[in-house]
């Protein structure tokens, strides 16, 4: 296949009055708080010393009940899909108010509760001492209490929740996996770092977001990708010294750490923030992740998700408009139909018409393409024509 | 985050001076320094640029140097003691951002501390190669124009004699 790319000026226009219109609607709502539902659970971001507080009050109340009725419990918010809400108003999923209680006296919840104190006790000590440790840490600090990462993993949520914090607050961090690119300067506790300077692969999302702080940017959007293929083609290209942007990816999936440090850089500078990913249901689904939260962290949406993000691409739409050849493009398997289906009952994506008919026209025509598809047009088409001219006419969703 | 307009439309945002009162002493003069040297020069416009210029000065006289000043002039040894390490780092690189705590260096040099003593005299020492090499500088520019002029005949050999030996002395 030829190169298609137009030689055409993009301005970006539809974009940067986009990103006018976010900076104007930042500065007014900097100091209000998202309000929450009542029925909803509030969770807070908290410092350490915060956090050792809720530690201590916790085990305090424990103390007080072993003294009073030698039955304690504790009571935390339930995480059963039953207790997910879709707050509408804010386009976040949250926590209800349903409350379970694990005993420490049953028989079928010792267990349990032994590990979630050792989680708890783990916790404490990482706070005091001022570290931070992964899942995987914690694992292998007692492999013959947990057997298994999925029993431990499943305490670090407990416990945040128990705490009514986030994870993050508990200094239990996911390994580091997403990398951020462009027109952005941070301090890393001492040091101070260029996302422009550290090469093609950008800076590693640090896990420990606490020690990060934004000291500078003239950045006017921000574009998160799926794929870390697509990263390298934008990084090779300087896509931000052309286009005044920040790029990021979670090269996949997204983590905990990127999802948070997406919504601390489009909150504190006020940016527009677009998604690029596959036009197929699981793409649709990373980018549901970034706008809305997801159902097993529900509880920490209001800290991870940006309720605002657009998708960008790609569409259903663009493999027509954009002539994308039939061989660049992929028959949905059974799979593929089951999620799209699953994703046209979803609240939000009913929500948005436009998003609607999209995830329609893919069912209609069974058909999902990779970003990695452009490139059937040459490698510079995706940075040359597609990301900027879908900018320059608004073309997202 | 502070926000300085661009001609284009567009902005560019630094971080507000306020945050930076939780930082550690030395670092509110690194970030001075580097979005001086480095950021400075990719923001179009004079009138951005003397914004941004205006705001470092803000942020070095209102957090940078009081800041430092504070805690070499409290009783905490352990607190100077930490200070005046990354003063004395500073200082070997970039004596002109540490010019301002001069005096209170000066007046350290008489503590009972042996450390303390120590690193300041490390870093008074740092301004006083700094102050030589500008008198250098300066001897070099006149001794530069002493050449041309005993070279045109213009000047005596004593006099360029003189002129060399001032230069020689303060090399050594």
């Amino acid at each position: 296949m030829s190169s298609k790319i137009k030689q055409e000026k993009w301005d970006i226009g539809a974009a940067k009055k986009l990103f006018q219109e976010f900076l104007k609607k930042g500065i007014k709502d900097e100091k209000k708080q998202i309000k929450l539902p009542e029925h909803t659970v509030k969770i807070d971001e908290l410092d350490r010393e915060l956090t050792l507080d809720r530690i201590n009050n916790l085990t305090d109340s424990l103390i007080e009940m072993i003294y009073k009725t030698g039955r304690p419990a504790i009571r935390l918010p339930s995480r059963t899909s039953a207790n997910i809400i879709w707050d509408e108003k804010n386009d976040l999923l949250l926590l209800g108010q349903q409350i379970m209680e694990k005993q420490f006296h049953s028989l079928a919840s010792v267990v349990d509760i032994t590990r979630l104190m050792k989680v708890l006790e783990k916790i404490n000590e990482l706070l005091i001492k001022d570290l931070h440790a992964t899942k995987r840490e914690i694992f292998y600090s007692a492999v013959q209490l947990f057997k298994d990462q999925k029993y431990s993993d499943k305490c670090i949520e407990d416990v945040a929740t128990m705490l009514y914090t986030t994870r993050n607050s508990t200094h239990i961090v996911a390994s580091a996996k997403g990398s951020c690119i462009g027109r952005l300067r941070i301090r890393d506790k001492n040091d101070i770092i260029d996302l422009e300077g550290l090469g093609s692969g950008g800076w590693t999302i640090s896990p420990m977001l606490d020690n990060i702080e934004i000291i500078e940017s003239d950045a006017e959007f921000i574009l998160v990708l799926e794929k870390d293929a697509a990263m390298i083609r934008l990084a090779e290209a300087r896509f931000w010294r052309k286009y005044p942007c920040i790029i990021l990816t979670a090269k996949g999936a997204a983590d905990i750490a990127t999802r948070m440090f997406l919504k601390r850089i489009s909150k504190e500078l006020k940016l527009p923030v677009f998604s690029l990913v596959d036009s197929d249901p699981y793409g649709h689904y990373i980018h549901s992740v970034y706008l809305r939260g997801s159902k097993r962290l529900s509880y920490e949406s209001p800290f991870l998700a940006t309720p605002d993000i657009k998708l960008l691409g790609v569409l259903t739409r663009d493999l027509e408009k954009y002539k994308i050849p039939n061989d660049c493009r992929i028959p949905m398997n059974q799979t593929d139909i089951k999620r799209t289906k699953e994703l046209l009952n979803e609240g939000f994506v009913k929500k948005n018409k436009e998003w609607e008919t999209d995830l329609k026209l893919a069912l209609k025509l069974k058909v999902k393409a990779e970003i990695q598809a452009l490139s059937a047009f040459g490698f510079e088409f995706l940075t040359d024509q597609y990301i900027p001219e879908k900018l320059t006419t608004g073309d997202w969703i | 985050m502070k926000i300085f307009d661009k001609k284009d439309g567009g902005i560019v945002q630094l971080i507000d001076k306020e945050k930076m009162k939780e930082w550690p002493i030395e670092l509110p003069l690194i970030f001075i320094e580097y979005i001086r040297n480095n950021q400075l020069k990719t923001y179009e416009g004079s009138k951005l640029k003397k914004e941004i210029e205006q705001y470092l000065d803000e942020i070095l006289k209102d957090i940078a140097i009081p800041g430092l000043i504070k805690v070499l002039d409290g009783d905490d040894f352990e607190e100077t003691n930490k200070a005046l390490v990354r003063i004395d780092e500073l200082a070997k690189k970039k004596i002109d951002l540490v010019k301002p705590i001069k005096p209170y260096v000066e007046k350290l040099v008489k503590k009972d501390n042996k450390e303390i003593r120590k690193l300041s005299n490390s870093i008074l020492e740092s301004f006083a190669k700094a102050e030589r090499r500008k008198k250098l500088a300066e001897k070099r520019k006149i001794m530069q124009e002493r050449e041309k002029e005993f070279l045109a005949g213009n000047i005596s050999g004593e006099e360029y004699a003189k002129a060399r030996k001032d230069y020689l002395i303060l090399k050594e």
